[in-house]
């Protein structure tokens, strides 16, 4: 049988070749495939977010652009509130349009996402979701395999069991870097992240990251272990007279 | 058009009471009680006088009201333009739907055949206007015997009518009386001013002289449809009743095909579809859809309605589908940009539109929100969430942020217990939700104060003075990082003590 008849009954097909993900940091995080990210404890969800929208400044990639679509599971949002427009703009140079939608329903929520990845109207889909089970997340890998459209999924530190996920990433927040300054003052933000689950990197699974997050530069850094530390004195206890913090005026 | 509820012929007669002025009337009577004398406006205690064995019980208005709302909108198989009449009775607007049917006569059977089959007593009128049909329906037809009148022939055909057909009071109907004037074509000759002057009040004679006008198509009488007619409309008779939603399916695929061709030879698209499915024991179930944009594709029409196409029961069978589109408008023709580098932006609104569409059918009207950002420095209106419309938000232009915002907003700033060294230190320990965490690093203060052209000093509704707010970034031992605020200043006479709140979280 020649490749001509293969194709004609459609067991070869053509497929453009998609560049492969090289298993570093963030293997391939934000760019292609289902990745998720979940607390490590309850209240580290403002870590998580603030993990997946410096992964998305640090793999912006020139293939895709275009809007984000955040789903938030209704309760979730009640729970640890809503990711305001600014937040996106401290992560990112570029303006990107996000529109939003929260569904009550779990179900609800799933099949938006696949919808979302099938459309191939936007370029990256971050979920708030409680749970998805192991064939929910395979179907999502599925398609966003097919359709190449990059999901992240954000969920509670109660996420345990197999996942048919490129990764599984559990993020809690670390004491912020020192300020240079005002010693007294928290400094960039930390994390540290556990990659539980690799498919890219298999052999990585159980690797931690200490992470910074550089707000000037909009780059995500690898700390070395020591440096996660308190590396200025701690805060002599404040004796002076309140004036001498500077008061800025707004509003 | 009238209709009542029906008992079988051999009922015990029974009527429906409301209580009026002078103790319980009847409001509604069946047909036993109505052979026995008993007709509406009678007052209760003469109809147990008449007829002893009466049996009655409350008349629901309400009930009655929706009920007649359903069956309106089930008349939208006979024409789109459809209206209430009065408390029983429906007005349908039949101007060029008759030749679907087979002609007037031919539409008036089916009509009463389907609402006989339906158990609705009902009185059929038929004329050039809605005067002269709501007169004929009152007075001339019987059960089972429509009344027809070809247009035209208004004023000899209500001649021989009662004054009481013509939608009077019925103060008027007893003046009219009193001057010997029972029938309509007595009114005919009258001189408009002479029968204005024997009325006492000025709006009772100018209401007669109108509904003696629009009876006889002198006035025009516009009618009210309870759905504003279509802007097009596709239906498909099934003489074969359809009993599979597989049925259905394909008869919405047929329907889209119809009303798409049609759309497009008017180079319009529609952004509201509702699909109708009558069944053949006078109940129709009806689905709508909403599109961000005019659409016109078949394809993706059937998908917005595919997801709820399950909630249409077929029971006994569909006989009939309908489809309508509203709210058209002109289709944006633009041709997509042939390579991404050309497009004039990043987003692909048609696609992006469509994806909208199709969350908005599943998940409810306003379900995909977009964020509009406003210029204030108050947190709480820094944002405007409104639901999705095509039009993306423009980028925010407004300068950057004058300090660091968090990555997570609470939707209301949450009450904490806080201590902190008065007046405006940062807190050195505060508890939020229950648990107690103490600060290790904070930054601040960075004071935003409230906006006096918008809370002009005190705030209406809480009778409370606008305070300043000193907001404070702070960082507890395990590495959470809060956006705390106090309310108010201590010295600033602006109420008790000031209570502290956690606004947001930072990453």
């Amino acid at each position: 049988m020649d490749l001509a008849t293969l194709k004609a009954k459609g067991i070869v097909r053509a497929q453009t070749a998609r560049p492969p993900v090289r298993a570093v940091f963030p293997f391939g995080l934000v760019q292609s495939g289902v990745h998720e990210l979940a607390e490590t404890r309850f209240g580290d969800m403002p870590a998580l977010t603030g993990f997946a929208l410096a992964a998305r400044a640090e793999g912006r990639n020139a293939n895709r652009a275009g809007a984000i679509l955040w789903i938030t599971q209704a309760g979730l949002g009640l729970e640890h509130g809503r990711v305001p427009d600014s937040a996106l703009r401290a992560f990112s140079a570029h303006h990107t349009p996000r529109l939003v939608v929260r569904p009550g329903k779990l179900a609800d929520a799933l099949w938006t996402i696949e919808e979302a990845i099938a459309s191939s109207a936007v370029s990256l889909i971050v979920a708030e979701i409680s749970d998805a089970d192991f064939t929910a997340t395979r179907r999502l890998a599925l398609a966003s395999g097919r359709h190449g459209v990059p999901v992240i999924l954000l969920m509670p530190y109660g996420r345990e069991g197999t996942t048919a996920a490129e990764a599984r990433w559990r993020i809690a927040p670390r004491p912020s870097a020192p300020n240079r300054y005002d010693p007294r003052a928290p400094g960039a933000s930390r994390w540290h992240a556990v990659l539980e689950r690799s498919r890219t990197a298999p052999h990585l699974a159980g690797h931690s990251f200490d992470l910074e997050w550089n707000d000037e530069t909009l780059s995500l850094t690898v700390v070395s272990g020591l440096a996660a530390g308190q590396a200025a004195p701690p805060a002599p206890p404040r004796r002076g007279p309140p004036d001498a913090l500077g008061i800025r005026r707004a509003g | 058009m009238r209709s009542a509820s029906a008992g079988p012929a051999d009922a015990p007669p029974f009527v429906l009471t409301e209580s009026g002025q002078a103790g319980l009337v009847v409001a509604a009577a069946n047909r036993t009680a109505l052979e026995l004398g008993i007709a509406p406006g009678l007052r209760f205690t003469d109809a147990r006088a008449r007829a002893p064995q009466l049996l009655s019980g409350e008349i629901d208005r309400a009930a009655d009201a929706q009920g007649l709302q359903a069956l309106a909108a089930w008349m939208v198989r006979w024409t789109p333009l459809t209206a209430l009449d009065g408390l029983d009775g429906l007005m349908l607007e039949t101007t060029g739907c008759d030749h679907l049917h087979g002609g007037e006569a031919a539409m008036v059977a089916a009509l009463s055949q389907r609402l006989t089959r339906a158990g609705y007593m009902h009185r059929i009128g038929l004329a050039g206007t809605p005067g002269a049909a709501s007169a004929l329906a009152r007075a001339a037809a019987r059960e089972g015997v429509p009344a027809l009148l070809p247009e035209g022939t208004e004023r000899d055909g209500l001649a021989e009518l009662p004054v009481a057909a013509l939608r009077l009071s019925n103060e008027a109907v007893t003046l009219l009386r009193r001057f010997g004037l029972t029938r309509v074509g007595q009114l005919y000759d009258i001189d408009r001013k002479a029968l204005a002057r024997r009325f006492q009040s000025r709006d009772m004679a100018d209401a007669t002289c109108l509904r003696l006008d629009q009876a006889l198509g002198l006035r025009i009488e516009p009618l009210r449809p309870l759905q504003p007619p279509p802007a097009h409309a596709a239906r498909l008779p099934c003489p074969d009743p359809i009993a599979s939603t597989e049925g259905v399916a394909e008869g919405l695929r047929q329907l889209t095909k119809t009303l798409c061709a049609d759309l497009a030879q008017l180079g319009e698209g529609a952004r509201s579809f509702a699909f109708h499915a009558f069944k053949s024991d006078g109940e129709v179930s009806s689905l709508a859809v909403t599109a961000a944009r005019p659409v016109r594709t078949p394809a993706h029409i059937q998908r917005l309605f595919r997801e709820r196409l399950n909630s249409i029961d077929p029971g006994f069978g569909i006989d009939l589908l309908l489809l309508e589109a509203r709210r058209t408008g002109p289709m944006s023709v633009s041709a997509v940009a042939l390579s991404g580098d050309l497009a004039a932006s990043d987003t692909d609104d048609a696609a992006l539109a469509a994806l909208a569409d199709r969350i908005v059918a599943k998940l409810g009207p306003g379900s995909v929100q977009v964020n509009t950002p406003q210029e204030s420095h108050t947190p709480d209106r820094a944002e405007h969430w409104h639901p999705y419309d095509v039009v993306l938000p423009p980028p925010c232009h407004t300068r950057a942020t004058p300090g660091p915002r968090p990555v997570r907003m609470l939707s209301h700033p949450e009450r904490v217990d806080v201590i902190a060294e008065v007046p405006d230190g940062p807190p050195l320990r505060f508890v939020w939700r229950r648990v107690v965490r103490t600060v290790s690093r904070a930054d601040g203060p960075e004071r935003i104060n409230p906006e006096w052209w918008r809370s002009l000093p005190p705030v209406v509704g809480t009778g409370k003075m606008p305070r300043a707010r000193d907001y404070y970034r702070i960082e507890d031992s395990k590495g959470g990082r809060y956006w705390l605020f106090r309310d108010g200043l201590y010295d600033d006479d602006r109420g008790a003590a000031p209570e502290w709140y956690v606004q947001g979280l930072f990453a």
